[in-house]
């Protein structure tokens, strides 16, 4: 047997019936008197954990332990943020009698997801800079649909009577401009699914664009986004109190009071007991805080430095690459930011020369 | 922002003035070319509809994909 | 624009040997902002550290820190950038021998 968990304040969250307790961490130095919580990389190692659960093809879920919120919350705000991608920007129409409007069509285009790798693209300085091969990839859509001329007479089928009788992000084909060719030559630029309908097409309707894609990032508009979901989660703690233990009657009702499995039943003792390696999959409902026969015998919790973080990738990154390139742009802020640092403290022996904000 | 019916030398040049010459409408039920001369009724040749649509322009229109 | 404008601002009203000073960091937000203000809380001579986004239509961060013994903040924030940096090296290897590891579930995901 593991020895019993406690609930510890300075650890752990705790979920009572209608708030949460100990929310904020307090390993700081100066907030618990004689302790010693200042920064030390060689502690950090050692009481840090990353371990992957599950890995597929499209989301990774991974532990984060030992680390503060702060830490996580920065790479999730990235991961959504400011990992950069290619997607469509500027769309020149030359010909659209589809039912869609230019406008909708144009926003549509922009959403589907490219496989291009950005670190192969420069990104645009403004908005109007001059486009070249290192910053811009160009696309071409011309569908045009036609009556089928074979197509059986009793058919309604729309694929049987027409060809093209749907836009389909297959259709973008790309224009290698300068040095793209040799440099994509591998990968070539195409949608990642190319299965997304943009529109719908009838016998005599005609799409006829080009395409200019850039590369961006996701606070500048979500169509940049290399994620669809980047999040965490603490871990969850449930804590029986050896004091009061579960009546043996009540081992079963306690156990549906929360999600399948985290609750052991011994089929002999009826005694009671939590599956640690399950606890993760707890959704923390609280179901047990509404009876009065369970009150307690058990705590919820949280555990305050474990994350258990869940990506799904989409677009051009696969799953496993995206943390890695959080972290390379978060280094890249440090780096920017303590550049700035360092001139100033090379500038401003003096004050006098240290440059202050009017403010 | 977006600019529809911007004027733009094109790439490819494709957009040449047409001759002035008389308007072609689409018929909004056949879909049959038609010509509208003024104080003639509005009627589709073919079919006798009385609802025109004026043609798309063949001018290149410039959208961001926002 | 001839100059490029600074990414760090030392606002007015700071002590004259940086032992208290507002930094104005330019086009940052929360994820540095909250990030950098507990690695400098982490540091035994820093007496304050706190951070803010002044307003949303704004893309600045201030971050305000103080020291004890006259200490300088600005070479408190330097270290931090340091260790924030060292954090970001130490997770990054970690997930990479994790990863190596194979010791997890692969699945398949229909898309």
């Amino acid at each position: 047997m593991p020895p019993a968990i406690t609930y510890d304040s300075r650890k752990h969250v705790g979920v009572h019936a209608e708030r949460v307790s100990h929310v904020s961490s307090t390993n700081f130095p100066g907030h618990h008197p004689h302790e010693d919580h200042s920064w030390d990389l060689e502690r950090f190692k050692k009481g840090l954990t990353v371990k992957i659960e599950r890995l597929s093809n499209r989301s990774i879920e991974f532990d984060l332990v030992g680390v503060d919120a702060s830490i996580a919350n920065a790479y999730r705000r990235i991961l959504i943020a400011e990992v950069p991608t290619i997607c469509v920007e500027r769309v020149y129409v030359w010909d659209n009698t589809s039912v869609v409007v230019d406008e909708v069509f144009a926003q549509r285009i922009g959403l589907v997801p490219l496989n291009v790798d950005p670190a192969l693209m420069d990104m645009k300085q403004t908005q109007n800079d001059q486009a070249t091969d290192r910053n811009t990839l160009v696309f071409r859509l011309q569908v045009a649909c036609e009556r089928r001329k074979n197509a059986p007479k009793d058919t309604t089928d729309p694929s049987k009577l027409y060809i093209n009788h749907e836009v389909l992000s297959s259709h973008l084909k790309w224009v290698p401009q300068g040095e793209q060719e040799i440099v994509m030559a591998e990968n070539p630029p195409a949608p990642t699914n190319l299965n997304i309908v943009l529109t719908k097409l009838r016998p005599g309707q005609e799409v006829d664009m080009e395409l200019h894609a850039v590369k961006g990032v996701g606070k500048d508009h979500a169509k940049f986004c290399p994620v669809a979901t980047a999040s965490y989660r603490l871990l969850p703690l449930v804590i029986l109190n050896p004091e009061k233990p579960v009546p043996r009657e009540l081992a079963e009702k306690f156990q549906e009071c929360f999600s399948p499995g985290v609750i052991r039943v011994d089929p002999r003792t009826k005694a009671v007991s939590v599956d640690s390696k399950k606890t993760r999959k707890e959704t923390m409902s609280r179901e047990v805080y509404r009876h009065p026969e369970f009150e307690g015998c058990v705590q919820l919790a949280r555990v305050r430095d474990h994350f258990l973080f869940n990506i799904e990738s989409e677009g051009f990154y696969p799953p496993q690459r995206l943390l890695p390139e959080a972290i390379a742009v978060m280094r890249a802020k440090i780096a920017t930011i303590k550049r700035a640092a360092e001139t100033l403290l090379n500038n401003g022996d003096s004050l006098g020369d240290v440059e202050m904000a009017d403010v | 922002m977006n600019q529809p019916g911007q004027q733009t030398a094109n790439a490819g040049g494709s957009f040449i003035p047409a001759p002035r010459q008389d308007m072609e409408y689409i018929c909004a039920d056949c879909g049959a070319k038609n010509e509208i001369k003024s104080r003639e009724p509005i009627r589709c040749r073919e079919c006798g509809h009385r609802i025109m649509y004026k043609k798309r322009t063949k001018r290149m229109v410039q959208f961001e994909a926002r | 624009m001839a100059e490029t404008s600074p990414k760090i601002k030392i606002m007015a009203g700071a002590a004259p040997d940086l032992s208290a000073a507002t930094f104005q960091i330019f086009d940052e937000s929360h994820t540095i902002g909250n990030a950098l203000r507990w690695m400098i809380m982490k540091n035994p001579k820093v007496e304050f550290c706190g951070y803010s986004v002044p307003h949303p239509s704004e893309n600045l961060i201030q971050l305000r820190i103080q020291m004890y013994d006259g200490l300088s903040s600005l070479n408190t924030l330097l270290e931090a950038l340091a260790n924030l940096d060292s954090v970001c090296e130490t997770i990054e290897n970690k997930y990479h021998s994790s990863l190596a590891t194979n010791d997890y579930e692969r699945w398949e995901e229909r898309s």
